[in-house]
């Protein structure tokens, strides 16, 4: 179960509308910085398919400028032990 | 193991979201996140969080203990424990500590020509087992005795026991838990039949009175005394504290009430006597559910070497019990109990109200009191004299002192009468026994031996030639240590003191084993309410340390016993337990298996069919009912619980013209016991560096002692010099001090009295007379 | 005849006497007045425990409290407000009540429960003493921003926030003396309270249950070892 963390720019003007189309994504929890213009942004998603795929669907997001990985975690699921 | 991992799982969510953050903060100097979110990343980021139960008091919360690189560096309470909910007290956030203390036992130590020598473990307990044997052939089964503890695990007490009872075949085997619970026990079997609490702590959500007696709630179980105090915040429910001393609880409270100290007797009655004029008695429940009966009178006090007692209950009827009530009515006593008629009247008003419900506590005030089995026996009358028993938020609720006082000394049964399941008197309870740990029927004999005190007297005497004390401390905590210390320095008694640190006990020893502490050991302890719970180890001990009932097997092999103790070095935690479980099966007592414990933060028993009895004797509840009715209690043979005929008698010694004071003894917040794990951990022993000796302010003028001056409070025991403490912590009744009795430098009980309650034997540490001096 | 030598005898005795007396009299005031040496009391204090649960009532109105954070104050305009650390407050605004103002015709009205006043555009800080009604015994008014004469003196460090954990995590002891602030509520919840010391759970009110009281600017307290079980190795 990847856990991932990346730094979000916006594009300039667009931040609050970048957290906001962020947040409403399930797998996605953001925390935009309160005086400069990033959002960062943890993943949690299910397998390393569905990782790939909301990291494609995070990319078509048009108020985002960059999304740049910080790190990137593995943990075992909840369902099976 | 779900919940671990979700736990994990949001800590890793945290890391990774810390990491992009710090990673923010390179890029961006100066950058800012809202509050409440870095707030949730814990500094010590790494830890690796381990269930267990706490290892200070018998409330048993859970805990959470943070491990990093193999050492314990955090702890927390535990959210999903049923008992603490998250929260936990000074002792508790602090416990692991202590571990780390310089002058921790790790190795064996044998007294060679009066010096301790440090001794490879296996060789100290070739020694142990040789003196044993050895001292059995020589002088018999019953010169070897063990002395356990409230603190001692389920395995621990349960090997011990084995040892004893099952492969020696003596009784000597008691422990410190009488000097705490046997009143308890005594009034419960007394009284129902059945040891422990019918209700348990879920029914703080539900009563509209806490009614404390003898009890200082607020330092001595402080997390239920703060679920109480969110009941009285979030729903007005009413305190009321009845004591001797105004203490923390007292000023928490609704409403204090005090009195003189061993009238607690005359007043227990009274209340009966004005539900009985008042008619407030619940006549359905008590024609259905109680018999009347007394029992003797004028029992003496154990003070004499070698008392014996036996009650003799003889049945009454109502209208007897009416009669003999009449000594006690609000008038009567309020004379010598200090206790206005209003306020006897308020209380019994309390009880007597169909529309309130009133749960009753007590622990130490009421058990450690020569009269401590009828004190019990009271309080049980009050409430099934108004049926308020056995329901949510209703019933009469004995607190522990010791994290496995239920667990391991009262449902194990590490006393001299106890068997597992039942007594040793029980032939029945002595071939279950036996057919468990497959030993021959008569080697368990049928008659007690030495209970706790009558013990030591029996080393002082020079009757017992070995004694093993495990997780215990008795030259601190026994009463009248004046004479049971230089009892046991005694060349005729070989001494072994299983123990984690050095105490004024481990002083005296012949051999000192380590022990492992707490988390450094697997086990299992019960709570008060009857919650058995488990833990896994958590750290490694430091040098030979070992758990304690893994010593007691390798001694037990040494012995020749070996066949009878087939356990595993890894396992032996999970064997031993899985093979006790068979003495309580069935609905009566039935333990949770191993593996929900693993999962849960403790289970209470009766554990049947996969679910928890929160309340026993009540047919809703309690699957074991089977009498047809809403009640059943089926501790007795006849289903029906006791309702007990008990004067007041005066206390063994009460003050006089020599020796003016009360003497009141107890203990604070910050320590716990004898303070040899807690004084060992800086931020308590920092709060409460040494022990005092409370004033009443007029006493304090009378006698011109000041704050803080040294004063010398003796006894015809004994003498014990601290500084005076007035009006700070405690604020004691006139005419009465009292001394916290966690300071091995200022040993208040050299000064206390051995008197006990002579059917429980328990020894009072409330009251015996003293002066004071300045010195 | 012998009535007068009576008389005369009784005199000379009450003569004799009373030179005696004044003699020894005035002997003793020669003597050096004796002052008993009475015993340094141990430096070591238990906290009272009065007013410990004295604002527990209006805890669950401090949980549900909104947090005003145009005028919260901050533990630095704490600070602020006294000589060192521990030393009573002065007083930061004018006498509202006068000079001769005292009590709870005076102080109290606003520093007894706390609330907003419009004239200061603040929340009044809740006194954890409200027994005592000479306020200004202690808290001092500030009327001029001026010294007589330059001084030396400087300000002992304050203690920090969130460095008072003896465990990770675990709840902070309590880092200042506590006498005559026994009652934690008083301080540490409401809108007066200063953000770093508002306590996130003031409905837990007996707040000693986890909180170690550790001050101990008197003399330090040694860790308990024991020191007499020596062995050989």
């Amino acid at each position: 179960m990847p856990i991932k963390s990346y730094l979000a720019h916006p594009h300039i003007g667009k931040k609050n509308e970048l957290a906001e189309t962020l947040s409403k994504i399930d797998q996605c929890e953001v925390m935009p910085a309160e005086n400069k213009n990033v959002i960062v942004l943890v993943t949690e998603t299910d397998t390393d398919q569905e990782d790939e795929q909301l990291k494609e669907k995070l990319e078509t997001i048009p108020s985002l400028k960059l999304l740049a990985l910080v790190s990137g975690f593995n943990t075992p699921s909840p369902n099976k032990n | 193991m779900d919940q671990a991992i979700t736990n994990r799982r949001s800590f890793i969510k945290k890391m990774a979201m810390l990491s992009a953050m710090t990673a923010a903060a390179s890029m961006f100097p100066g950058i800012l996140f809202a509050d409440q979110q870095e707030a949730g990343i814990p500094s010590g980021a790494n830890l690796d969080w381990k269930k267990g139960p706490c290892r200070f008091c018998g409330v048993g919360c859970g805990i959470l203990v943070g491990t990093e690189n193999g050492k314990a560096v955090a702890v927390k309470g535990d959210p999903n424990c049923q008992v603490n909910k998250g929260l936990l007290c000074v002792k508790g956030y602090h416990q692991t500590m202590c571990i780390q203390s310089k002058d921790r036992l790790t190795h064996a130590l044998v007294k060679k020509n009066g010096q301790y020598v440090k001794t490879p473990l296996n060789e100290a307990l070739d020694i142990v087992a040789n003196k044993m044997k050895e001292t059995i052939e020589k002088h018999g089964k019953d010169s070897v005795a063990m002395y356990t503890s409230g603190q001692s695990t389920i395995p621990e007490g349960y090997v011990a026991s084995k040892l004893m009872k099952g492969a020696i075949g003596t009784n000597n085997l008691d422990c410190n838990a009488r000097l705490c619970m046997a009143s308890a026990v005594a009034g419960f079997l007394t009284t129902f039949g059945a040891d422990e609490p019918m209700g348990c702590y879920e029914d703080i959500d539900h009563a509209d009175y806490f009614i404390t007696w003898g009890n200082n709630m607020a330092e001595m179980h402080p997390v239920l005394f703060s679920r109480m105090l969110e009941q009285k915040t979030r729903r007005d429910a009413k305190i009321i504290d009845f004591a001797t001393r105004t203490s923390r609880s007292s000023t928490a409270s609704d409403k204090s009430i005090l009195f003189e100290p061993q009238t607690d007797l005359a007043v227990g009655n009274a209340i009966c006597y004005e539900i009985i004029n008042n008619g407030w008695v619940n006549t359905s429940f008590v024609e259905k559910h109680c018999n009347f009966s007394k029992g003797l009178t004028n029992m003496g006090y154990g003070i004499e070497d070698n008392y014996k007692f036996s009650d003799k209950p003889s049945k009454i009827d109502f209208e007897a019990y009416k009669k003999f009530l009449e000594d006690y009515t609000p008038e009567k006593v309020s004379k010598y109990s200090k206790v206005s008629v209003k306020d006897i009247k308020y209380l019994a008003a309390i009880y007597g109200d169909p529309n309130k419900k009133v749960v009753s506590y007590w622990c130490m005030g009421m058990n450690q009191h020569t009269r401590g089995t009828w004190m019990n026996n009271l309080v049980y009358n009050i409430h099934l004299l108004t049926g308020k028993i056995s329901q949510p938020g209703n019933g009469p609720f004995s607190l522990t002192g010791q994290p496995s006082a239920c667990g391991t000394a009262r449902e194990v049964g590490t006393f001299t009468h106890k068997l597992p399941k039942g007594v040793v008197m029980n032939e029945k309870h002595r071939r279950l026994a036996a057919k468990i740990w497959k030993v021959p029927y008569e080697r368990i004999p049928a008659k007690p031996t030495y209970h706790a005190t009558e013990m030591f007297r029996a080393v002082d005497r020079g009757d017992i030639k070995f004694i093993w004390t495990q997780v215990t401390n008795p030259l601190v905590s026994l009463p009248k240590t004046s004479r049971y210390r230089p009892g046991m320095e005694k060349d005729s008694c070989f001494v072994v003191v299983s123990d984690v640190f050095p105490t004024p006990t481990s002083d005296v020893a012949d051999v000192i084993l380590p022990a492992s502490w707490h988390i450094e050991k697997s086990g299992l302890y019960g709570n008060s309410e009857r919650r058995t719970q488990h833990w896994n180890k958590m750290v490694e001990g430091p040098g030979e340390t070992t758990p304690d009932a893994w010593m007691t097997i390798e001694v037990a092999k040494r012995m020749g016993f070996g066949d009878l103790f087939p356990y595993s070095e890894e396992n032996h935690v999970e064997e031993i337990y899985n093979e006790y479980r068979q003495f309580h099966e069935g609905a009566k007592h039935g333990m949770a298996p191993l593996e929900v414990l693993k999962k849960e933060s403790g289970v209470i028993w009766p554990y049947v069919d996969g679910k928890s009895t929160q309340w026993r004797f009540n047919a809703k509840y309690d699957p074991a009912c089977s009498n047809g009715e809403d009640f059943h209690f089926y501790g007795k043979p006849d289903g029906k619980a006791v309702i007990w005929q008990r004067p007041y008698e005066p206390a063994a010694e009460s003050p006089d013209s020599e020796y003016p004071f009360w003497l009141n003894t107890g203990r604070v917040i910050e320590h716990w016991h004898t303070g040899s794990m807690t004084r060992r951990i800086p931020v308590l022993h920092k709060a409460m560096p040494h022990a005092y000796v409370e004033f009443h302010p007029d006493d304090a003028k009378v006698l011109g002692i000041g704050n803080g001056e040294n004063v010398k409070v003796i006894s015809r025991r004994g003498s014990c010099i601290l500084p005076a403490s007035i009006n700070e912590r405690g604020l004691p009744t006139k005419g009465q001090v009292f001394v916290p009795f966690f300071d091995e430098n200022m040993m208040i009980n050299d000064v206390t009295l051995d008197a006990f309650c002579p059917i429980s034997k328990e020894p009072d540490y409330k009251k015996c007379a003293v002066k004071v001096e300045k010195v | 005849m012998k009535k007068r030598l009576g008389i005369i005898s009784l005199f000379t005795l009450l003569f004799i006497v009373f030179i005696v007396i004044w003699n020894y009299s005035y002997e003793k005031g020669l003597e050096e007045a004796y002052i008993p040496i009475t015993n340094e009391a141990p430096t070591f204090e238990i906290p009272s425990e009065k007013g410990v649960f004295t604002r527990s009532g209006f805890a669950l109105e401090y949980l549900d409290m909104p947090i005003d954070e145009a005028h919260q104050r901050s533990l630095e305009t704490y600070y602020d407000n006294r000589a060192y650390p521990g030393a009573p407050p002065s007083i930061p605004h004018p006498l509202i009540k006068g000079e001769r103002g005292m009590g709870g015709k005076a102080c109290l009205q606003c520093h007894q429960n706390g609330g907003f006043t419009e004239k200061f555009n603040a929340y009044a800080p809740v006194t954890p003493h409200p027994e005592m009604i000479n306020c200004r015994q202690c808290h001092v008014a500030k009327l001029t921003e001026t010294l007589f004469t330059q001084t030396l003196f400087t300000k002992d460090q304050a203690p920090k926030v969130g460095i008072n954990n003896a465990l990770i995590g675990s709840p902070p002891i309590i880092p200042h003396p506590m006498q005559m602030r026994e009652n934690c509520l008083a301080c540490h919840a409401g809108p007066a309270a200063p953000k770093e010391i508002r306590v996130t759970h003031p409905e837990r009110i007996n707040c000693r249950q986890c909180h170690v009281p550790s001050d101990r600017v008197i003399t330090d307290i040694e860790v308990f070892t024991r020191d007499n079980n020596t062995y050989d190795e």
